[in-house]
């Protein structure tokens, strides 16, 4: 009767297991490092440009007989309801 | 929303009252106006300097350097003090023998002013007016507790630095609980009531050159008065022009440069005596008296320039389509 004799398996030597393993973290490593010292920052955010229009309202004050005429940017405020009557005015008294 | 409305003359201009809704178990405006008349027609007799049976005339003449006081006339020397110590002595309330001098013996009312152009051409040079150096408004003394006022006898006072100013208050005081009012005692102006917090005031500011509105302020709290040259100026008699503003400085009435100033203020006693100060420093000084509060300028040349608060307006925007296409 024949007996299967068990067949024997090679096994990797140590060494060499180990100077792949060194070599294969290497190989990762630097392919890491390049990748980092390739790498490039984040874009920067698009700027819109708009252009801002203004437009000041000058209004003129009705000049004085015999005098230049002035220009001032004193604005005339809204009208508004339920006022008094009559306009109530501030001057020299 | 109705407001009672009632016009009338004293202290030398005129006086308008606008009165809303009495508050919970508060007279009706008509009766509240009338109240408020009468003090300000008391006030006047009171206090005016023109009327020789005044109280103040009398305690002017007073050879007693204590007097007693009524309460009307230690509180118009209180805002007299607080004035030229507010504006550093320029608002000045001892300068009654420098304005008869000029010739503002006196009342004016009803006297058309002399033109105000005329006497710009012929005004001496401009410059900023100055305190005066005795600053004799540091003499007076209110006792409140005794009821007196005391000053070296000779010194005169004046209530016509914040008079109007004062009875503006005074009755604004009065008409506190009302919805809504107007107290203007000659363009020294108060305003209160909840109800103008909601719906502000429109108060036209009258050019001083030209008499048309100049500007449109909204109030809805406060006060805001003016002080200008136009109304009260004449020439004296030696043939100049002459007005009522002095330079404390030379007791000669002030040409700054200015012919018109409108100051806004908590109290129309504060906002008269800004807008004086103003006047009478001048425009580089007059910027700085407004900046705070806020106020107008008119300058010789009748241009307006808004300061402070006035003049940070939020700017109208209008888009120009044509611009962006």
């Amino acid at each position: 009767m024949a007996t299967d004799r068990p067949r024997s398996v090679r096994r990797p030597s140590p060494a060499l297991v180990i100077w792949s393993s060194i070599a294969l973290f290497g190989v990762l490593f630097a392919l890491l490092t390049y990748q980092l010292a390739a790498g490039r920052p984040a874009p920067p955010r698009p700027v819109v440009v708009r252009k801002v229009v203004k437009r000041r309202v000058v209004t003129t004050i009705v000049p004085t007989p015999g005098r230049n005429s002035v220009s001032t940017s004193a604005a005339v405020s809204s009208e508004s309801g339920a006022l008094a009557a009559a306009p109530v005015t501030t001057g020299a008294s | 929303m109705s407001e009672h409305d009632v016009v009338f003359d004293a202290m030398g201009s005129h006086v308008r009252l606008l009165i809303g809704e009495p508050g919970p178990g508060m007279a009706p405006a008509p009766a509240a106006a009338e109240m408020a008349r009468k003090f300000i027609v008391e006030f006047d007799r009171a206090l005016s300097r023109f009327k020789p049976e005044s109280e103040l005339c009398a305690f002017n003449a007073d050879p007693r350097e204590r007097v007693p006081a009524s309460e009307l006339l230690r509180a118009a020397v209180r805002a007299g003090i607080a004035a030229a110590e507010r504006s550093g002595g320029l608002v000045d309330p001892t300068l009654v023998g420098e304005i008869e001098t000029a010739g503002y013996v006196a009342s004016r009312a009803g006297v058309p002013g002399a033109p105000l152009g005329a006497a710009l051409e012929e005004a001496p040079e401009r410059r900023p007016a100055g305190p005066n150096p005795a600053q004799a408004w540091r003499r007076f003394e209110v006792d409140e507790r005794r009821g007196t006022i005391s000053r070296p006898p000779g010194i005169r006072f004046d209530s016509g630095g914040a008079g109007k100013g004062l009875a503006a208050d005074l009755v604004a005081e009065k008409l506190r609980g009302y919805s809504r009012f107007i107290v203007d005692c000659g363009g020294d102006i108060r305003i209160g009531g909840a109800n103008a917090l909601l719906t502000p005031y429109e108060v036209f500011v009258e050019h001083p050159l030209t008499g048309e509105r100049a500007f449109v302020l909204k109030l809805s709290s406060g006060a805001v008065a003016t002080s200008g040259l136009n109304v009260r100026i004449w020439r004296d008699e030696r043939g100049r022009y002459s007005h009522h503003l002095l330079d404390p400085a030379t007791g000669e009435p002030a040409w700054t440069g200015l012919i018109g100033a409108t100051a806004l203020g908590d109290t129309a006693v504060e906002a008269e005596t800004l807008a004086k100060a103003a006047l009478l420093s001048g425009p580089d000084g007059g910027h700085e008296v407004l900046a705070e509060r806020g106020g107008l300028l008119v300058h010789d040349d009748g241009r307006i320039e808004t300061v402070g608060p006035l003049a940070a307006r939020p700017r109208v925007r209008i888009p120009d389509l044509a611009a962006t296409r």
